[in-house]
């Protein structure tokens, strides 16, 4: 049977029973052991929703195309394809129905030609709409989007589809190719359950990049997985953030007097994830205490009343000041290092934005040295570049930025094998 | 309490990455504040100061020479360098003996990972060049990398790194 390895890793393992209260983050993993056997498959509702502007044109829309058809060779009998694209206008090219007559499908994704410009929010709309016609109980539905352009005017719009489409169970993965896309817009649309961005930084990873998300969405271990966090009296969490598979802010919520709650969605069998969380401790005398009771719930896809339930705890010891030393575990920094590198570059962006172009360059030249010093030396250069630039010329590079945005995320290319 | 070295600001203890600016409070071994240990800290505090603390070098007879100095980018420091036939650039360590004549340590230097003996710059009749001392992270002008060892000439105006460290050469009249 299906079961979960629960770690947590403090940053100290022994701390000083101080009369201040101190902090202390702690690496939540969390790997799923499916076991010999097969965990059951859900079927998948896809809609992919897909920019044909006419700066498409070429290789990137024959990799659009290619990509779709594999995706269609992917689906079982049973699951749900369809696809929009949109340029001014937005057309339903295959509406919702079981991927079954594979050759007709294909004919007319072969027919789609690139002209006009980007007008994203009926693209969206319309996607949303043929997943709703394909509804069916214990499905996946999710919708895959592709831009390469800027959509002008219709950007809140956008949110908006999302939003609705995503409190109805629908995901979004929002994928950016080439340099003139709004990452802003991509990250606010994915900043929810179940979806994602990424950054596509060359034509020839299209296909690469749409068949292992659709993989990952065929192949889910837990659905709903929730974590509660519970804590000694007069604890605080301060924050918690996802760390893997890639960077991203999680929206805590205290549920209860130092109970603490977090939804993380569905959970891609091939996914490991990680969380780091940070917590304020209050004085606590010489002696061993539970700092943290962590509770990881989910449903099993198949079986949808069962909840299964994982628990571990994290005691640690305190001890006189005196006998405790500094050392920090060294993957519990690393993995705070590029959280806050991440966290680094987005207020520099922002103080850029507000004009204050020597606070954001010294935020993202010490971005770069968090990089640096977490051993990312390509990133860390980059950044340091649009450090410069930026100081210089009041501005960084469209393509800069996405790198550094996505980069630090861990959201660009191939997943990283770290 | 910890103080942040780098941007000064208050740190709950067991922090390892300043919140305010990101600086690593580790590495830097900053000022510790608890009421428990305030004599020892209070000598700590001392001997860091004494430590950390550098006081560049007045500049030397003005009349001497055209003025030189340094610009730190990211804080916009200016260090005004002596006139010396050759300036050590790099960054101070009592314990392994190190004093360089431009020292980076309070710029974030260990972060920005700039060598104790980085680099140095050899003045002769008004002409000035920059040589890698073979640091660990590389020596640029121009963003081009300096071989170790190969000195290049040094102009006004010019954007020299040290390590990830930005800053820029003046020479003024």
């Amino acid at each position: 049977m299906s079961k979960v390895d629960l770690r947590i890793t403090p940053s100290r393992s022994v701390l000083p029973a101080s009369t201040e209260p101190q902090l202390l983050y702690a690496l939540i993993e969390l790997a799923a052991q499916s076991g010999a056997t097969k965990m059951p498959r859900l079927p998948l509702n896809l809609c992919l929703v897909i920019d044909r502007s006419s700066s498409m044109r070429g290789e990137r829309l024959q990799q659009v195309k290619q990509a779709a058809m594999q995706i269609l060779d992917l689906l079982g009998d049973n699951e749900s394809f369809a696809l929009v694209t949109f340029n001014d206008r937005a057309e339903v090219v295959v509406p919702a129905q079981l991927a079954r007559a594979r050759q007709e499908i294909k004919r007319h994704i072969s027919a789609i030609e690139a002209a006009g410009g980007t007008e994203m929010a009926t693209g969206l709309a319309l996607g949303v709409q043929e997943l709703q016609r394909a509804m069916m109980p214990r499905a996946v539905h999710r919708l895959l989007l592709l831009t390469d352009g800027r959509t002008y005017g219709d950007e809140g719009r956008c949110v908006e589809i999302a939003r609705r489409a995503q409190s109805r169970g629908i995901g979004i993965t929002a994928l950016g190719i080439g340099s003139e896309w709004n990452e802003d817009l991509l990250e606010t649309i994915a900043a929810r359950e179940n979806s994602r961005t990424h950054y596509i930084t060359s034509a020839n990873e299209i296909t690469k990049v749409f068949t292992a998300e659709v993989e990952r969405m065929q192949n889910l271990f837990a659905q709903d997985v929730q974590v509660r966090l519970a804590l000694p009296p007069q604890a605080l969490v301060r924050s918690l953030d996802r760390v893997r598979p890639f960077i991203g802010p999680l929206p805590v919520i205290e549920e209860a007097d130092f109970v603490w709650t977090a939804a993380l969605g569905d959970w891609p069998e091939s996914d490991t994830q990680a969380l780091l969380l940070e917590m304020v401790v209050p004085p606590l005398p010489v002696g061993r205490h539970t700092l943290l009771r962590l509770n990881l719930r989910y449903r099993t896809p198949g079986s949808d009343s069962a909840t299964q339930s994982h628990e571990q705890t994290l005691p640690v010891a305190f001890r006189d000041p005196d006998e405790v030393g500094d050392s920090v575990d060294p993957t519990v920094k690393h993995w705070l290092e590029r959280l806050v590198a991440y966290r680094l570059q987005a207020s520099a962006w922002q103080a850029a934005e507000e004009g204050k172009l020597e606070e954001a360059t010294r935020r993202l030249q010490m971005a770069g040295t968090r990089l640096f010093e977490a051993g990312q030396v390509e990133l860390a250069r980059t950044v340091q570049e649009e450090a410069t630039r930026l100081l210089r010329s009041g501005q960084a590079s469209a393509e800069g930025r996405k790198r550094i945005k996505y980069g630090t995320r861990g959201l660009i290319g191939r997943e990283e094998s770290s | 309490m910890i103080i942040c070295s780098y941007c000064q600001a208050q740190q709950l203890d067991g922090t390892i990455f300043c919140t305010v600016c990101g600086a690593s409070l580790i590495a830097a071994k900053p000022q510790r504040q608890t009421t428990a240990s305030l004599n020892r800290a209070a000598a700590e505090a001392a001997e860091l100061v004494e430590d950390e603390a550098t006081i560049l070098p007045a500049p030397a007879n003005p009349a001497s020479g055209p003025a030189i100095a340094l610009v730190v980018l990211s804080s916009g420091r200016r260090i005004e360098l002596p006139a010396a036939p050759e300036l050590l650039i790099g960054r101070k360590d009592q314990q392994r003996g190190f004093f360089p004549d431009v020292d980076f340590s309070l710029d974030g230097g260990y972060d920005a990972g700039v060598s104790r003996r980085h680099a140095r710059i050899v003045c002769s009749n008004n002409r000035y060049v920059l040589e890698d001392l073979g640091s660990s992270n590389g020596t640029f002008l121009n963003r081009q990398r300096v071989p170790p060892g190969q000195p290049m000439p040094l102009q006004h105006g010019d954007e020299v790194q040290f390590g990830m460290l930005l800053v820029r050469f003046e020479v003024s009249s």
